[in-house]
């Protein structure tokens, strides 16, 4: 009798034992497996990535790639990548990833278009050799420089920041270090292109208009201005002018002077890309005889759709005249292919206000535009800095602006 | 009744009694293992839910189908806040997203709010889209603790005057069960250690 009771005891209890171990492993398990799903989605959404990378990566090396990626073994998964074109006139593209994993996928789209250097706020080549970003700096975009970045007292770079050299602090990282508000690269290498200027012209020839050489005067200057839907230019300061409309001249807005001086002022309705040619001295400069605005200000109107681009071999320079010895406005992205954005004797002329930049720089070397004092931060000579980005540089560009010949990622959608 | 057949009584009554306590003992030992077990799972599963809904959200921080609707992606965080963030995204619809520009805030209610809940640690963390939030659904968490990196990886102290100088960030976020057997509380965290959302500094 006891023997029977002892038995059903123990059967009893392994019972009872055997229900809750199983329940117990049962929960462990279940615990085990959300963490694997949990995993699985990673390393399958990590695989997407990756592929997604891969293919990016080989869509910058050459932008002729659009073969895509068929279905690929990679990481214990697998990965397809596929090419599309979103729109064939703006060259956009898309890049769409899939990755698996334990049956599990997960999608990474990127759509790609080309860049335009003039999206930069401010673009050199040299810094000059030594000149010093500092804490009354503030650039309103994106900025690059293939030169080093140097920092005194905290620069402010709003828009994202990449430089292909290092960046140097003038006393140390506590005391220097930029407030990057948009991101900060370095190694990014971006050179200006040698192109740039001649890609314009054959823009120019290609339903825009490029000025006859036959037509210079000696002084191989023409003088153009915008006045609103018309367009005037002269080949001497005292020749006669012409006025055309501004869509009849060039229908691409592309208008380009070889070998010559290209003097400008006025009121910019439309859009326009403006350049100038020539390695002779004086030539192939854009000198900036007055104000040179837009007819519908974007800052006060956001729906303007007034552009300009001023592309220029060598420099653009804003004259030393009676008309800008008291403030210049300047709305426009600017672009010096072998030269800089300065102002006529910037050290020896009076005061002259402030420069009202609203657009870009994009220059090899950095030029100077005035003198200061170094402890008042007081004007001496020349002008005062006051430049603004002009936002909708970030999304279109002036007609054939010079393009980096890259490619830039829009959108990351995963 | 002789000696003997008292003492086999007395004898049967405490190694019964034993018997019993140990049955008892098991039985609470069970239970608490059982809640125990149930409440890790609960947990475990329900940090999964949040972290995938919150990875999903992050990492199309600045992300718009019409990406032209947001020229400047690296101004895409709004606010930036120890355990509070606004950004702009397109989640809506949720995963066909429609090109229009959403407002998408994530933040940690009070512990009040759960009151009701034996757990006083755990909070509601909202998930709120447009002005709209998706209701409060408990999932225990405790903690959901963020820290900004700029672009040199430094980082930001609070308050962020300027969520444009964020980079990339780290998320904490501690789960509970809601309650537990004798206020011991089975708790699970989950830390990324940078995210960086691709759009934010990708032009």
């Amino acid at each position: 009798m006891t023997g029977k009771a002892s038995l059903l005891l123990i059967l009893g209890f392994s019972l009872i034992f055997l229900v809750f171990g199983h329940n117990f492993a049962s929960l462990t398990t279940r615990g085990v497996d959300n963490m694997v799903d949990y995993y699985d989605e990673t390393v399958a959404h990590d695989i997407a990535v990756s592929a997604a990378n891969m293919a990016a990566n080989e869509f910058f090396l050459d932008n002729n790639w659009n073969a895509g990626f068929p279905t690929t073994s990679y990481n214990g998964g697998t990965f397809k990548v596929n090419f599309s074109i979103v729109d064939a006139f703006r060259k956009v593209y898309r890049i769409t990833s899939v990755g698996n994993f334990n049956n599990i996928t997960s999608n990474v789209e990127i759509t790609l278009k080309p860049s335009s250097f003039s999206k930069f706020a401010y673009f050199s080549m040299s810094e000059g050799g030594n000149i010093w970003w500092t804490g009354n700096d503030t650039v309103w975009g994106p900025f690059h420089t293939q030169d080093h970045i140097r920092a005194f007292q905290h620069p402010t770079f709003m828009g994202k920041a990449s430089s292909f050299k290092s960046l140097i602090y003038k006393n140390n990282e506590k005391s220097d270090k930029p407030n990057f508000n948009g991101g900060y690269a370095s190694g990014v290498n971006l050179p200006l292109p040698t192109d740039g200027v001649s890609n314009l012209e054959a823009a120019a020839a290609s339903g825009g208009f490029v000025f006859n050489k036959a037509d210079y005067t000696k002084a191989k200057t023409v003088y153009l201005t915008f006045a609103g839907d018309s367009i005037k230019y002269k080949f001497s300061s005292t020749g006669k002018e012409t006025t055309v409309l501004g869509k009849t001249l060039a229908p691409n807005g592309v208008i380009f002077a070889p070998d010559v001086t290209l003097r400008i002022k006025g009121t910019v309705k439309g859009q326009y890309s403006i350049g100038a040619s020539g390695n002779m001295a004086n030539q192939g400069s854009v000198i900036l005889d007055d104000d040179i605005v837009y007819n519908s200000d974007p800052r006060t109107n956001p729906n303007s759709k007034d552009m300009l681009g001023i592309v220029a071999e060598n420099d653009v320079v804003i004259a030393d005249n009676a008309a800008n010895n008291s403030s210049i406005s300047i709305f426009a992205s600017i672009y010096c292919e072998n030269g800089g954005f300065t102002a006529e004797n910037y050290s020896s002329r009076p005061v002259s206000g402030d420069i009202n930049l609203y657009g870009g720089i994009i220059h090899k070397t950095r030029g100077a535009v005035g003198t200061f004092d170094s402890k008042t931060g007081k004007t001496l000579s020349g002008f005062a800095k006051k430049y603004r980005y002009d936002d909708r540089f970030l999304l279109t560009s002036p007609p054939s602006f010079p393009g980096t010949g890259m490619f830039e990622i829009v959108s990351w959608y995963e | 009744m002789g000696f003997n057949v008292l003492l086999d009584i007395i004898g049967s009554v405490i190694i019964g009694g034993m018997l019993l306590l140990i049955l008892f003992r098991l039985s609470d030992s069970a239970t608490e293992n059982a809640f125990n077990y149930t409440g890790e799972l609960t947990s475990q599963q329900n940090l999964a839910t949040v972290v995938q809904i919150l990875e999903q959200d992050f990492r199309k921080i600045g992300y718009c189908a019409n990406w032209e609707k947001i020229p400047d992606p690296s101004k895409s965080i709004l606010e930036a806040d120890s355990n509070k963030i606004k950004f702009i995204s397109d989640l809506l619809p949720e995963g066909s997203p429609d090109g229009n520009i959403d407002t998408v805030t994530y933040y940690l209610g009070p512990t009040s709010e759960l009151a009701s809940t034996p757990n006083p640690r755990d909070r509601l963390l909202y998930r709120v889209i447009n002005s709209k939030s998706d209701g409060g659904v408990n999932l225990g968490v405790t903690e959901f603790k963020l820290i900004y990196f700029d672009a040199l990886g430094d980082t930001l102290p609070f308050p962020i005057i300027n969520p444009g100088a964020v980079t990339s960030m780290e998320i904490n976020i501690a789960v509970e069960n809601t309650s537990g057997y004798d206020n011991k509380y089975s708790s699970v965290f989950w830390r990324q250690i940078r995210l960086a959302a691709r759009n934010l500094k990708n032009r």
